[in-house]
């Protein structure tokens, strides 16, 4: 994407101004690292959101609040009560990209590889946006579609509040990558809630493997009421396929991502159990 | 629409400076028309790290910064480094180590490896290779690379006890 202006404003309420006078011609930029893949034969006017406070990470009641503008190797190096993003944060890209790139810039316009659509989707995180006042949309609905639907009209995302885990939570996430900085084959995040030696509540995401980042209501509706076993895992991560078409990749059939996908499912759900009864990194 | 020159002031290796730009040019361009060739293009995408700079104390991939994004930034790039006669010690070991062969994604990794450094205390292998993820090379195989970085780290670790030991060493 050609920029053909670079704006720097002073405030949000600024910068939402700027963007709303420049329609279509204005793009909201954090850590600009997508803006250089984005087609588009239109210079746009890029307008710089890295000023504005919004890089920030606090535990407030029962949420962690991350500034919109926060790099992905801030959030990695975090550490609060049970917190659980650093997992996902540390497998994206390199450190170079990490220290740059932004939880906003990696939500509010889903690219096919994005990680943590699928991590906020399982952890029921809930985004912050500015329109002249904030308000705040739940995960199911910011990610019902793609979110840029959201900002055309130069509203901004501010934060995203992603709830403390309580000690009967486990969450776990796995990435699927050929080598290690490689964009995901398949990526799954889970959220159990135990009670009484069974699965109380599930929240289980995926993403790359499918066009977009969803919930597997199947595989959830499955765990629950059930023992937090490896075969109850099994029996739940086989329903996938009746919430997700799994797509063929490069070099690997529709069927292998799909047998993929039920591994790290299983993977997940296992390491949200784990997590559950007391792993904490 | 028109592209609109524009500046950016910042300052690299701590000398203030202000060039004037174009918004869309990247980082990596500014820098290697203004004489610092040290900073390499590799890839042009965000993969191979040749283009490494440290920004505000992060190490960083010129190639993926526009210049605008550097205002009022300290940026440091390979020539804050040693020189041919005075090498810094990662330099130094290195050279030491045979782990430079055609040398051009050498810049890059010393800037990773000075933006550990710098930021780290007590530097693991996990932590070390986590700063070293991205910058690829395509001769070494990485081993020797690996051999000066973890002499460097352990030279470094050794220093300040050798300045906290009293002048004259043993009685
Ligand atoms: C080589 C490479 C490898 C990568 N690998 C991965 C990977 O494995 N997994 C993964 O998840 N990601 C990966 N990424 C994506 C990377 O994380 C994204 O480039 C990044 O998330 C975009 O963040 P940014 O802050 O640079 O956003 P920008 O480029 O600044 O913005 C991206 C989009 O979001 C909009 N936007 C940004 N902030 C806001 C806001 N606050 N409100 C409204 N709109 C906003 C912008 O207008 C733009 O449309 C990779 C990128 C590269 C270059
Ligand atoms: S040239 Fe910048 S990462 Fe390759
Ligand atoms: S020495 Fe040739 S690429 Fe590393």
């Amino acid at each position: 994407m050609k920029l053909c202006e670079f704006v720097r404003p002073a405030s949000l309420s600024q910068a939402r101004a700027s963007l709303r006078k420049l329609g279509p011609k204005g793009m909201p930029l954090a850590g600009g690292t997508a803006l250089h893949f984005m087609p588009g034969k239109t210079p746009v006017s890029a307008v710089d959101l890295t000023h504005l406070g919004l890089s920030y990470i606090r535990q407030k009641g029962n949420f962690f609040e991350i500034g919109a503008a926060t790099p992905l190797s801030d959030i990695q190096r975090y550490r609060g009560p049970r917190w659980a993003m650093h997992e996902i944060c540390r497998r994206i890209s390199t450190h170079q990209i990490r220290n740059v790139s932004t939880i906003g810039g990696n939500i509010c316009r889903v690219f096919p590889w994005a990680d943590l659509p699928v991590v906020l989707l399982a952890m029921n995180a809930r985004m912050v946006i500015y329109s002249g006042k904030l308000k705040e949309m739940d995960a199911d609905e910011f990610f019902s579609s793609q979110p840029a639907r959201l900002f055309r009209n130069g509203d901004l995302l501010t934060a995203v509040k992603i709830p403390v885990l309580k000690a009967q939570h486990g969450f776990g996430s796995v990435k699927a990558t050929r080598n290690a900085a490689a964009f995901s084959m398949v990526t799954i995040a889970a959220l159990l809630e135990l009670k009484g030696g069974v699965i109380a509540a599930a929240r289980v995401a995926a993403g790359s493997a499918i066009p977009f980042p969803k919930r597997l209501r199947s595989v959830e509706a499955a765990l629950t009421g059930k023992e937090p076993s490896a075969e109850t895992f099994r029996a739940a991560a086989a329903l996938a396929g009746t919430d997700a078409k799994w797509c063929k990749q490069e070099g690997m059939s529709a069927e292998y991502v799909a047998g993929l996908a039920e591994v790290s499912i299983v993977d997940a759900l296992e390491r949200a159990a784990e997590f559950a009864r007391g792993r904490t990194a | 629409m028109k592209t609109n020159t524009c500046s950016v002031s910042l300052s690299i290796n701590g000398e203030k400076k202000t060039f004037a730009t174009r918004p869309d040019e990247k980082l990596l361009d500014l820098l290697r028309r203004e004489g610092y060739k040290g900073t390499k293009y590799g890839c042009g995408q965000g993969t191979c790290g040749a283009c490494t700079v440290i920004m505000d104390g992060r190490a960083v991939y010129a190639c993926l910064l526009y210049s605008m994004q550097a205002e009022g930034r300290k940026v440091r790039t390979i020539e804050s480094m040693g020189t041919y006669d005075k090498p810094a010690p990662i330099q130094q070991e290195l050279v030491a180590a045979g782990a430079v062969q055609c040398g051009y994604c050498i810049p890059g990794i010393i800037m990773s490896a000075t933006a550990l450094m710098e930021t780290e205390k007590d530097i693991s292998d996990e932590v070390a290779k986590e700063y070293m993820d991205g910058n690829l090379c395509r001769c070494t195989g990485y081993e020797k690379i690996w051999v000066a970085l973890r002499r460097t780290l352990d030279r470094a670790a050794a220093e300040p006890a050798k300045k906290a030991s009293p002048k004259g060493g043993k009685k």
